[in-house]
């Protein structure tokens, strides 16, 4: 299908020449009158508003980014001059940016591990119908359909270094002392609790994605092939590694690819919890990004670390491409 | 005669092993929600106090939390704020992404595959890498510090998405009816109007509902370009206004949170399948 229609192109300009060259002595209807031209004049005329709104607020800024990357620019100052790797090699000299590219890392994989634990549970449970079935399902997928920067409040909340809902039960169960014992945790205040912290919001707020993602793939594995494969005398396992999961595998790496394309990027949980740190122990490179770039206002150093995210993304964007190409819609 | 009965058994115990199964994910994922709901409904004296079961009130609830939002903070302009943003923004996507959506789906446009591929992308083009030249940009049209430039911004969130899902929609509308309109004599823009669209009701409402909830799920753009307290949208304004220095007015905080929060978190409730189906290309209808 793809193959024909781009085969179109080129036979429709020799179809143009071709008209052309007649046109002078017979005059037949000329081409951009045929139904073909008025078809495309129309698509493109449809598809313009789109394609130029993204070309010019993604594809242009995407590109002055890069120069941003290689320019002195900052927030007060228009002229900004060019400056070449200059603000690749600073953030390759500094510590934290190093801090940050770990913990991005580090907060991706962790995270993406529970997701996936956590996903992969509840999709089972909720595979079968049951009574209440949607009305749990429902209430499941709440924590991702919360606008983000709402949700990180609660948990702000939850993780109060004094009235933490979360320290209330602990220290009920036994496990910490009373308020203001040594073992008393300040959630957002100790580097490594910290870091989970940021984690577990983050899994709270996606692991419904995850299962709804892998219940819509196995959902999508037609039950002839299910039943012609229980017919064969294959066992559960059997069914489950060789039919289930092939069919599944496409949509599961686009849930992922996504995912994990949205928790690199995020900025919010990370800002609203602790800005960063205690002494950059949350510090990911959006928030170094954010604050070298606005709040710093150096705005060409600011680029030159979000770029940092893209050679981090690119394969599995080009992945995801390779995967959205391969299906038939 | 048992065999009835030993069904019907071994399908309640199905159903108390799943609850049982599922109760800790419930937990989980309502458990900020609830605590959130109380402390908004909570008295301060009741609030901050360590010697009692906290999940529940100890003190008569009050609505004082949430009048105070609208008599104290900008919290009522926040709200107008972002209905209107996301009306612009609905506006844009839908005369953007309806028109593209279409083209690619139904005018045999060379390439239309990759090209709806191509547009998709850009939805993955994060905002962190855009927002430093985008905020340039904005200052180039003197849109800084006002909602504008967030209804500048986020369709290029909402039209790669909306493009990509009514792509698929149209798709799924038969195409006997728009060529038999041609033939009635139509032109393209007439069967466009006159067939697709009012066939289309569907699909558009959704986009529009995409429209409105991907937008409130930024936070970047809102936080970099807005600085003015009363021109944010709830989004943003919450987290970063209602916070003085370092005291937090946590039952206040929580009754803006959950007033914008849930309603939208309901809504997107409704779409979320034709969320996954957009992003996983149609599949698990």
């Amino acid at each position: 299908m793809t193959l024909s229609t781009s085969s179109g192109g080129p036979d429709a300009a020799s179809a143009r020449a071709a008209a052309v060259s007649i046109t002078v002595r017979t005059r037949p209807r000329r081409w951009f009158r045929s139904q073909a031209a008025r078809r495309l004049g129309f698509g493109y005329l449809l598809l313009a508003p789109a394609v130029l709104y993204v070309l010019l607020l993604v594809g242009v800024p995407f590109l002055f980014s890069i120069y941003l990357a290689m320019s002195d620019a900052t927030v007060g100052d228009t002229n900004a001059s060019f400056i070449g790797l200059e603000n690749f090699r600073a953030a390759f000299e500094s510590d934290v940016f190093y801090i940050a590219l770990r913990n991005s890392v580090l907060f991706t994989v962790v995270a993406a591990i529970f997701k996936g634990l956590l996903g992969t549970t509840l999709a089972f449970l909720l595979l079968r119908p049951f009574w209440g079935r949607k009305v749990i399902r429902g209430l499941v997928v709440i924590p991702f359909t919360l606008p983000i920067s709402i949700s990180v409040l609660g948990w702000k909340w939850m993780y109060d270094s004094q009235f933490s809902v979360i320290n209330w039960f602990l220290s009920q169960i036994g496990i910490i002392g009373r308020y203001g014992s040594a073992d008393w945790p300040i959630w957002l205040g100790q580097p490594l609790l910290a870091l989970s912290a940021c984690i577990a919001v983050n899994v709270w707020r996606n692991f419904p994605f995850s299962a709804i993602v892998l219940l819509a793939g196995f959902t999508s594995v037609p039950t002839e092939i299910l039943d012609a494969a229980r017919v064969d005398g294959t066992s559960f396992v059997q069914r489950f590694r060789h039919v289930v999961v092939p069919m599944i595998a496409p949509i599961l790496l686009i849930g992922l690819l996504f995912d994990t394309v949205f928790t690199l990027s995020d900025l919010g949980v990370v800002y609203l919890l602790t800005q960063g740190g205690p002494a950059n122990a949350t510090k990911t490179l959006p928030v170094l990004a954010y604050q070298v770039g606005i709040q710093a206002g150096a705005l060409g150093r600011g680029a030159a670390i979000a770029l940092f995210l893209f050679p981090l993304l690119l394969p599995l964007m080009i992945l995801l491409l390779r995967n959205l190409k391969r299906r038939e819609y | 005669m048992a065999s009835p009965r030993t069904r019907r058994q071994k399908e309640v115990r199905r159903h108390l092993f799943l609850y049982g199964a599922l109760t800790p994910y419930v937990v989980l994922a309502i458990f900020p929600i609830y605590w959130m709901a109380i402390t908004a409904l909570k008295q301060d004296p009741d609030l901050y106090r360590m010697d009692q079961f906290p999940l529940w009130f100890h003190l008569a609830p009050t609505g004082k939390n949430f009048t105070y939002l609208f008599s104290h903070t900008h919290y009522g302009a926040w709200i107008v704020n972002t209905l209107v943003i996301a009306i612009w923004v609905a506006v844009i996507t839908l005369l953007t992404a309806g028109p593209a959506g279409y083209a690619l789906a139904r005018l045999r446009i060379p390439g239309s595959e990759n090209l709806g591929i191509s547009v998709f992308m850009t939805y993955l083009v994060p905002a962190i890498i855009l927002f430093l030249p985008l905020s340039r940009v904005v200052a180039l049209l003197g849109l800084q510090d006002s909602w504008w430039a967030l209804v500048l911004v986020y369709p290029t969130i909402t039209i790669p998405f909306c493009t990509w899902l009514l792509m698929g929609f149209f798709k799924t509308v038969p195409m006997e009816m728009e060529e038999a309109a041609r033939v009635d004599g139509c032109g393209y823009l007439g069967a466009l109007i006159r067939v697709v669209l009012p066939v289309s009701i569907p699909g558009i409402l959704t986009a529009v509902i995409f429209a409105f909830t991907l937008s409130m799920q930024d936070f970047l753009y809102g936080l970099a370009f807005v600085a003015p307290g009363d021109q944010k949208p709830v989004t943003v304004g919450v987290p970063t206004e209602l916070i003085r220095g370092d005291v937090y007015y946590w039952g206040s905080l929580m009754a803006a949170a959950l007033m914008v929060g849930l309603p939208v978190a309901i809504l997107y409730n409704f779409f979320l399948d034709r969320f996954i189906q957009g992003i996983t290309g149609g599949v698990g209808k």
